[in-house]
């Protein structure tokens, strides 16, 4: 099949697509795009989320008919145009959210999906938000640190371009 | 610490921490070569049985196989272990566990390599299945190891502690707990399954990229199963995605299996275990099953204690002796006895295998003890929190083993810390009145700790280190201790950049690699932070020695007369010089600017014999209490709160101190509460992430921890060790959190889930 859609802001058309492959398959083998991990492949772990129109997807689990006419956006996406960090990555780093890193894309996404859904979560939110991720190293204290932080900064930065 | 610019600061973050948030980070998974070819394995669908056929014809006439490999590819059929060689890296005429690997296939793509595994002609003989460790020791139960190995049948190794004589205390003693615990199988579950990836040399030698914690024991596993010299092997240590003990033997096989094929293809050849696969042939946490006896004297104290053990080892000894060693030399935790005895036999059966897995055997025996000592101040009528701080291991007393501790303990500081920031006496009287037919019933519990710094009696502990000023004045560092997410690289860092004065920055850590890095042993034991730490404070000081002299020189003044401004070398006379001055100069003076450094640990010594000795140099020690909810209905138990202080001496890097602390507490709820890795007749039951569940941010409460500073004079800067023994606690005040809850006494981990309504 041809595969038309938005990869982190930048339309792209591929031709001679199995339509069999999953997202995760297509991101990681084919654009070598290996930001999102594979950590079980069955939907369970969350290290291989994007995000699809904006929305939380687990792309182990995404055909890609279901991308087809979408926009897509993986970790390498959410960083600035100079390369920046987002204030989520920004986060994560300061508030030691980061142990060996595997969950960590997969992690940062679902806590992005949840502050668009959601700009001030509460911590039970930001924990529920997250509960589809696994991280075994962290017990996940920091990383709710890190996105509770996030979510203040991006308020407070809001508030003043609005301003 | 107030002129040390990064010891304990709290703004010191994770070197590594910008290329894993940002994606870039490399896994294994994540690389791959031009001509690659993907490699998939041949299992074993049986516990134990006998290989009839083994026939590769079929997967080689597949278009895309390039090759495939069985045990008889290497030499002596790919017999390996470390430190007991009962392995094979590819089974040879039987197979011990469910999930063992038979053969390997190497193909242009993942597909054809699955679809070779699957032609592949395998006949097996099924043999009995030793399922139970009482079983194993049957007379007539059938024999797992290989007969190479020297075992009494299947039972692998026999540990004994003697320290006085319990038995009269024990008959003496007014109150006598006597119990008995069933502690399962964990599985590490770290997020990253095991992967390697070989590239075939034109020197005939191989290039490994794999996530194994300790790359120079595969070395030298690979070169001896290869044929090899070790400097032909070449292992590279990538980003890794979480270990805890568990990608060490796994990954001598996979690596091994991954190097042969890559040299008999000539081309680069990756292996990355799915999911399911890493649930079913990894080692996992061994179970215990542990029988206790305390004694006290009517005023509380405790007298004695006479410990019984099975360590099931599963199909191959892996660490197994090691862990269960560790589990005799804790099982009566951290108390004043004057007596104790523990016996602990180490048993081979078709359970899966088993080996290191964090806290190292200690996970299982402080469980076991901490529940024991509950009931023992229960039958007291004591409170748990004060019968511990009445027993406790304090400076100047003897351990379990019958060791004086002579550096500062922080355990009852501890115990103090947690019971005032639990609101102890206030939870623990509300929920003791609490009505019986509650709908939900509360219960708040405590559990103590402590743990041996390094590897003890288990091996010789040093490590390497080197430093090097390159050309543009930044500084490589190495060690031959790894980092897999716990953070060692950025303790690393921060120790040589202190001890030399200068920028983290300038630093770079090279990413292990046994070419360039000198073999320090295996990454076990939560070593990394004292002996690592140590080796690369030690060659730091060597290297700052020689830049002393050049800036003293430069300065014209003594070396003592200088200080430091920053990274610059100030004299009482002259300017000030930066360093790329005094570096300049020391080469200009021809002084060397690489330095190598070496620590060992204090050494200890254990007579296996006798069960007597010095099992630690050190302990770092730690007490948690949990308050949990539990709903008698549906049986399901809830953790509401955790509060826990652990002694790690000083903190060299506390944030990441916090996150080793929040990290284990999580995985020992899981081990409490939800994993249990079991096993029917060998046959594992939970081989994927939905019903082997591990705690997930909903499952966990906020958690309220502390470092207690005490000092440990043989640490870098006064620091001990913590990333193992935080988990140690946390099961057993759960499961004496529950007892208050519902009066029931937990005697299995996890617990399993029983409706009381
Ligand atoms: S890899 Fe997609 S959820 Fe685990
Ligand atoms: S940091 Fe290792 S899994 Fe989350």
């Amino acid at each position: 099949m041809e595969l038309n859609f938005i990869l982190n802001g930048k339309p792209l058309t591929l031709t001679e697509v199995d339509e069999e492959t999953t997202l995760l398959q297509l991101l990681r083998d084919r654009l070598g795009l290996t930001g999102a991990k594979r950590g079980c492949d069955t939907g369970v772990c969350g290290a291989c989320s994007v995000l699809v129109d904006g929305r939380l997807a687990k792309s182990c689990r995404t055909p890609l008919a279901q991308v087809d006419g979408h926009e897509v956006t993986t970790i390498e996406g959410l960083r600035g145009p100079d390369g920046d960090l987002s204030a989520l990555q920004t986060a994560f780093l300061e508030y030691g959210a980061v142990q060996c890193g595997f969950c960590t894309p997969g992690m940062v996404i679902a806590a992005e999906a949840l502050l668009r859904r959601n700009p001030h979560p509460t911590r039970a939110e930001i924990r529920r938000g997250i509960a589809g991720n696994i991280c075994r190293c962290t017990g996940y204290q920091q990383i709710v640190d890190a996105i509770e932080a996030a979510a203040a900064q991006r308020l407070a930065q809001e508030g003043e371009e609005d301003g | 610490m107030g002129n040390l610019r990064y010891v304990g600061h709290e703004e010191v973050r994770s070197v590594d921490g910008w290329a894993r948030v940002t994606g870039e980070a490399k896994y294994v998974c994540d690389m791959t070569l031009p001509g690659m070819l993907y490699a998939k394995v041949l299992r074993s669908p049986l516990p134990h049985a006998r290989i009839l056929t083994l026939d590769l014809a079929p997967a080689l006439a597949l278009p895309g196989v390039v090759a495939a490999i069985t045990q008889a590819d290497f030499v002596e059929h790919g017999n390996f272990g470390w430190p007991v060689r009962d392995n094979y890296v590819l089974a040879y005429q039987k197979v011990r566990y469910q999930g063992e690997a038979i053969a390997v296939v190497a193909a242009e793509t993942e597909a054809v390599a699955k679809a070779g595994v699957e032609a592949i002609r395998l006949e097996l003989a099924a043999l009995p299945v030793v399922g139970d460790m009482q079983a194993a020791l049957d007379a007539d139960a059938p024999r797992i190891p290989p007969a190479t190995v020297e075992t009494d049948g299947n039972l692998g190794e026999t540990i004994i502690l003697r320290y006085g004589d319990p038995e009269p205390l024990l008959a003496a003693s007014p109150v006598v707990v006597e119990t008995s615990y069933d502690l399962r199988h964990q599985e590490h579950a770290y997020l990253e399954t095991e992967g390697a990836l070989a590239i075939p040399e034109p020197d005939g030698g191989v290039t490994l990229f794999a996530n194994n914690q300790s790359p120079f024991i595969n070395r030298d596993i690979v070169a001896s199963v290869l044929g090899l010299p070790p400097q032909q092997v070449r292992s590279i240590q990538p980003h890794i995605g979480g270990t805890f003990g568990g990608k060490d033997d796994v990954l001598y096989e996979c690596s091994a299996q991954v190097a042969k094929l890559a040299l008999l293809t000539g081309r680069p050849v990756r292996l990355i275990f799915t999911r399911a696969e890493s649930m079913l042939a990894s080692y996992k946490r061994q179970a215990l099953r542990v029988q206790l006896q305390l004694g006290a004297d009517e005023h509380g104290n405790l007298q004695a204690a006479q410990v019984e053990m099975l360590a099931d080892s599963g199909a191959y000894a892996s660490m197994t002796p090691m862990a269960a060693w560790r589990a005799t030399m804790h099982a009566a935790g951290a108390y004043r006895y004057q007596a104790v005895h523990v016996d602990t036999q180490v048993i081979y059966t078709n359970n899966g295998y088993s080996g290191a897995f964090r806290g190292f055997g200690n996970t299982q025996a402080a469980a076991a003890v901490e529940m024991a000592i509950d009931e023992l101040a229960e039958r007291l009528h004591r409170d748990p929190l004060e019968f511990r701080l009445q027993n406790c291991l304090r400076q100047g007393d003897r351990t379990m083993t019958g060791n004086l501790v002579e550096h500062e303990v922080g355990l009852a500081a501890c115990l103090e810390w947690v019971r005032e920031r639990s609101e102890w006496e206030r939870q623990r009287a509300r929920y003791a009145s609490q009505p019986a037919d509650a709908p939900r019933r509360h219960g708040i519990g405590v559990a103590c700790y402590f743990h041996g710094c390094g590897l003890g009696g288990e091996g010789t502990d040093f490590a390497v280190s080197t430093l090097k000023i390159e050309r543009d004045y930044s500084i490589t560092l190495t060690s031959g201790l790894t980092d897999f997410g716990q953070g060692s690289r950025t303790v690393f860092t921060m120790l040589a950049a202190e001890e030399l004065g200068v920028e983290m920055s300038r630093i770079q850590m090279l990413r292990p690699d046994t070419r360039t890095a000198i073999d320090s042993g295996p990454t076990v034991a939560s070593r990394a932070s004292i002996v690592g730490g140590n080796a690369v404070r030690v060659t730091a000081a060597k290297l700052g020695q020689r830049l002393r002299l050049a800036a003293a020189d430069l300065c014209a003044c003594a070396p003592a007369q200088l200080v430091r401004a920053g990274e610059q070398y100030v004299g009482p006379h002259a300017e000030p010089h930066s360093f790329e001055e005094v570096v300049d100069h020391a080469r200009a003076l021809g002084l060397q600017l690489a330095a190598e450094g070496r620590w060992e640990i204090p050494a200890v010594e254990w007579n296996l014999e006798t069960g007597t000795g010095k099992p630690n140099f050190a302990y770092v020690f730690g007490a948690q209490v949990a308050e949990v909810e539990f709903n008698p209905r549906t049986g399901w138990t809830k953790v509401t709160g955790l509060w826990a202080a652990h002694d790690g001496g000083v903190i060299l890097y506390p944030q990441g101190a916090r996150g080793q602390l929040y990290g284990g507490i999580a995985q020992g709820v899981g081990y409490a509460l939800m994993e249990g890795y079991l096993f029917k007749d060998g046959v594992p039951q939970r081989t994927d992430l939905r019903s082997y569940r591990v705690p997930r941010a909903i499952d966990l409460p906020e958690i309220e921890g502390t470092f207690i500073e005490t000092r440990l004079n043989e640490g870098p800067y006064g620091a001990k060790n913590l990333a193992e023994p935080v988990m140690v606690g946390t099961a057993p005040a759960i499961a004496n959190a529950l007892f208050q809850a519902t009066g029931v006494r937990v005697q299995q981990l996890p617990i399993p889930r029983q409706p009381r309504a």
